[in-house]
């Protein structure tokens, strides 16, 4: 923090420095790019998972301040510390990144302390607050407990907001780096400094980063649960991190299945900035990329799906719901080979000849938008489908109106997937600019579907009567490798998608204000891309589990670190009645 | 023997990537490139290499070809098939090449009917075409279906202004004579004295210029050979060292000569 802030406090003589300083410095044995790219891609990891993790930390902390139910307390109490352990790993690689942008890329840095030199300080106060408020937050648990219990939410509430705050500082420099705003044709500032952090691409990024945020910090944390269940020596132990590993990845698919509409909305603000940029994005140099993004999220999507089917093994009672599984393997499978379909090919000449074009005649009208929108709402409403038969897999409803509240629920699912489908269909009819418009209206139907379903669902099963606890430790061990395998692949994810954010300026620093004049300028293919992003991610993982480590040696041999144990549940198989909730501990 | 659990989860993650990168490499590969600069001022050029430099501009640098089609109907922006032909007739008073080049320069004062005015403008960041790649842009749309007449006074002497905020689109010719300057370097100027330039001179007094054309542009080159003190001092190097008679000392040519002898430093 002190190496962050001298660093703030000498910007000016700095930026006057790097006025007279070469444009570029060579670095020693590889292009410059490389190196910046793998310490912000590793910084930005740092900093999703310990802006991500308090969100839901603190909503867990409230549900277990008004339930009374410690057990959530603890759980709350797990995962800020694990965020707390990575904060300073985070605020270094920040600062070594800003080394690298100062010593590698002086004149692009002093073009932008000349845009954003107000909000350094802004930057710099926050993380002073959000740190001090994580410090007192995760130190203060139990001195803040009790009667003293609303100060200590107040505080998780406090850094939420001090870290949102962060994201949308920071978020502003970068999005202006792709779509500049409030400047002339030199390229100097206007007026305020507003205009520039508002630009085209500044909210679409802030909600897309927010809630992919919530998702990396969901995966990262289950897959850390899963990491300690496998390494379990007790039932109990096992319980603990079986409920763990369900809480984190429940609100991984919470977050996630809005995800995809918060990208809609950044792409469509894309193309509103500049056509050229929204074109090369999707149909340029970066075309391919989407196809391996379309597998990772299949992978996702049939992951948690899996995840979830798994989980209701444990569950007495499920075995009524297991006939809709084939059902929605076989829809996510589709919805998967659809997204995953290309459209046009990279074809030899005569291939390109036998086959009429670079468009297959069959599969090739499964590669356009339509048929794409249509496979991703399609999959994102099998996902809840999934879910919302495992909250109800051991529960049954002792409402009069349960048949009605069914039906509605059905009715509900068949006509929001008829609308994603008509319009999936009509879309191959009408002009390209009308075909966007439609993809707001199967977003609006999915969405409308799972809020009806859910606010059917919680007066429906209150009160339900239970067919059984649920066995908490229980569950197959290959379904912890499953939630290792969506926090890798969310983690490899968040790498491609940060090379298309930042691929698509191409060959410019700040697209079409300052050109990337250097030997570096060229912007990688996917490969390069690929081999570097699993670089960054396998650092990132061993980092991870270093500060992990870290944090489990100094709570070592001292009953719980700062004496928080006391409140650490018991589990013995549970015997709630709502899978969603979290069993009885052990009397 | 049990394998520890994580090493099993090591082995379980580089499998997951190893495959996603495994995937990503066997896929084509396609670089992103800054395009090149066309020049043509000045130059003798016939009709047919413009039409065929323009073409190249079509598809590369002007990424026209992302809306556009030739010969095919696109929903984005109309078919370009014809176009010289077709120009002439669609403003009254205006002829094909007047039309293209306000087209160009201006996309949004005509619109054919049925599309979206998205367009750029050509001239302006981020395609930024330089006069010389516009001329020959014009000539090669007039030849579809017309005949290119278009002549480099057509196009506004405005038109094509380089980039702002310090980048600059256009990459700057040095005129000089490399080889005449590598003589300055170790002769004349005396450079070789405190500089390492590639395999000359390996004086550790001032910086190493061995990548200076990598890392440097031509107009901080220019600058720091007229005003050493007024350009900064290199970190690490004691200032006020450079003389500051090198504008002076040599003649305009041998001046060109040893930026551009600097310039292939790379």
């Amino acid at each position: 923090m002190v190496l962050l802030l001298t660093v703030f406090s000498a910007l000016p003589a700095l930026a006057q420095d790097a006025a007279r300083e070469p444009a570029y410095r060579a670095f020693p044995s590889s292009g410059r790019g490389s190196p910046c790219w793998a310490i912000a891609q590793l910084h930005l990891n740092f900093a999703a998972f310990i802006l991500g993790v308090p969100i839901f930390a603190v909503i867990i902390e409230i549900i277990g301040w008004r339930t009374g139910d410690a057990r959530y307390d603890w759980l709350a109490h797990e995962f800020v510390k694990l965020i707390f352990a990575a904060f300073s790993t985070t605020a270094l690689l920040g600062a070594f990144l800003l080394f690298l942008f100062v010593g590698y890329y002086p004149k692009f840095w002093t073009y932008m302390t000349s845009i954003f030199f107000p909000t350094y300080w802004v930057y710099a106060l926050l993380f002073f607050a959000e740190t001090f408020t994580v410090y007192i937050w995760y130190y203060g648990w139990d001195w803040l407990s009790g009667s003293r219990k609303a100060i200590h939410v107040g505080l998780g509430v406090l850094s939420n907001l001090f870290g949102t705050a962060i994201l949308l500082v920071a978020n502003s420099w970068v999005t202006f780096m792709i779509s500049p705003a409030g400047i002339d044709e030199s390229g100097a500032l206007k007026g305020s400094v507003w205009a520039a952090i508002n630009n085209f691409t500044w909210m679409p990024i802030n909600i897309h980063r927010l809630i992919a945020n919530i998702v990396f910090g969901g995966t990262i944390a289950a897959a850390y649960a899963a990491f300690r269940f496998l390494g379990a020596k007790t039932d109990e132990e096992r319980a603990r991190y079986d409920w763990m590993g369900y809480i984190g990845n429940f609100v991984a698919l919470s977050a996630f299945i809005v995800l995809p509409f918060a990208g809609y909305y950044l792409g469509r603000e894309i193309y509103a900035f500049n056509q050229t940029m929204g074109i090369t994005m999707m149909g340029g140099f970066m075309s391919w990329l989407w196809i391996i993004q379309a597998i990772l999220i299949g992978v996702l999507f049939i992951g948690s799906n899996y995840y979830l089917w798994l989980g209701m093994e444990r569950i007495p009672g499920s075995e009524r719901y297991r006939r809709y599984v084939p059902m929605m393997i076989g829809i996510l499978a589709f919805g998967f080979m659809v997204w995953a379909t290309p459209r046009s090919m990279v074809i030899t000449l005569d291939e390109a000849r036998a086959m009429g074009g670079t468009h297959h005649p069959v599969l090739g009208f499964l590669g356009v938008m339509s048929a794409k929108n249509t496979a991703v709402n399609m999959m994102i409403l099998t996902t809840f489908l999934s879910f919302v038969l495992y909250r109800r897999a051991n529960r049954i409803s002792t409402r009069s109106w349960v048949g009605i509240g069914m039906l509605i629920q059905w009715v509900a699912l068949g006509l929001a997937a008829a609308v994603v489908i008509f319009y999936g269909v009509y879309g191959y009819f009408v002009e390209s600019l009308v075909r966007i418009g439609f993809s707001v209206y199967q977003v609006m139907a999915v969405l409308g579907a799972i809020v009806v379903v859910m606010a059917v669902d919680i007066p429906m099963f209150k009160g339900a009567r239970s067919t059984g606890a649920i066995r908490w430790g229980t569950i197959a061990p290959r379904s912890q490798y499953v939630l290792i395998l969506l926090a890798v692949t969310f983690t490899w994810l968040m790498g491609l998608m940060g090379f298309a954010r930042s691929g698509i300026r191409q060959h410019w620093h700040v697209y079409g204000v300052m050109r990337d004049n250097s030997v570096d300028a060229v912007t990688p293919a996917i490969g390069y891309a690929a081999n570097m992003i699993t670089a960054v991610t396998i650092a990132f993982f061993a980092l991870v589990m270093f500060v992990f480590w870290l944090g489990g040696l100094a709570e070592r041999g001292k009953a719980g670190g700062h004496g928080h144990t006391a409140a650490m549940p018991v589990f013995s198989g549970g015997s709630d009645a709502d899978p969603a909730r979290v069993p009885r501990p052990k009397s | 023997m049990r394998l520890p659990v994580g090493v099993k989860v090591g082995v379980f993650a580089l499998v997951v990537m190893g495959t996603y990168t495994y995937y990503a490499n066997s896929i084509p590969q396609i670089q992103s490139k800054p395009p090149a600069e066309l020049s043509l001022e000045g130059g003798n050029v016939t009709p047919a290499q413009l039409v065929k430099a323009g073409e190249e501009i079509f598809k590369t640098k002007g990424t026209c070809e992302i809306c556009h089609r030739i010969g095919q109907k696109g929903t984005r922006a109309p078919d370009l098939a014809g176009v010289g032909a077709r120009a002439a007739k669609t403003k009254p008073g205006m002829s094909a090449r007047q039309y293209i080049i306000e087209s160009l320069l201006q996309p949004g004062a005509y619109l054919v009917e049925g599309y979206p005015n998205i367009m750029p403008q050509v001239d302006k960041p981020p395609i930024g075409l330089n006069r010389s790649e516009l001329w020959a842009l014009t000539a090669f749309l007039e030849s579809l279906g017309g005949t290119p007449d278009v002549k480099l006074d057509d196009i506004p002497k405005t038109a094509g202004a380089a980039a702002a905020g310090g980048g600059g689109a256009a990459e700057v010719k040095i005129p000089g004579d490399p080889k005449a300057g590598e003589a300055v370097f170790s002769g004349k100027g005396g450079c070789i004295a405190c500089h390492k330039a590639g395999k000359i001179g390996a004086s550790p007094v001032g910086p190493d210029l061995s990548q200076i054309a990598k890392i440097q542009t031509p107009e901080y080159v220019m600058k720091k050979i007229l005003d050493p003190a007024g350009s900064g001092t290199v970190a690490g190097f004691p200032k006020g060292v450079m003389p500051p008679m090198f504008g002076q000392s040599l003649t305009a040519k041998e001046y060109v000569d040893l930026v551009a002898f600097l310039m292939t430093l790379k």
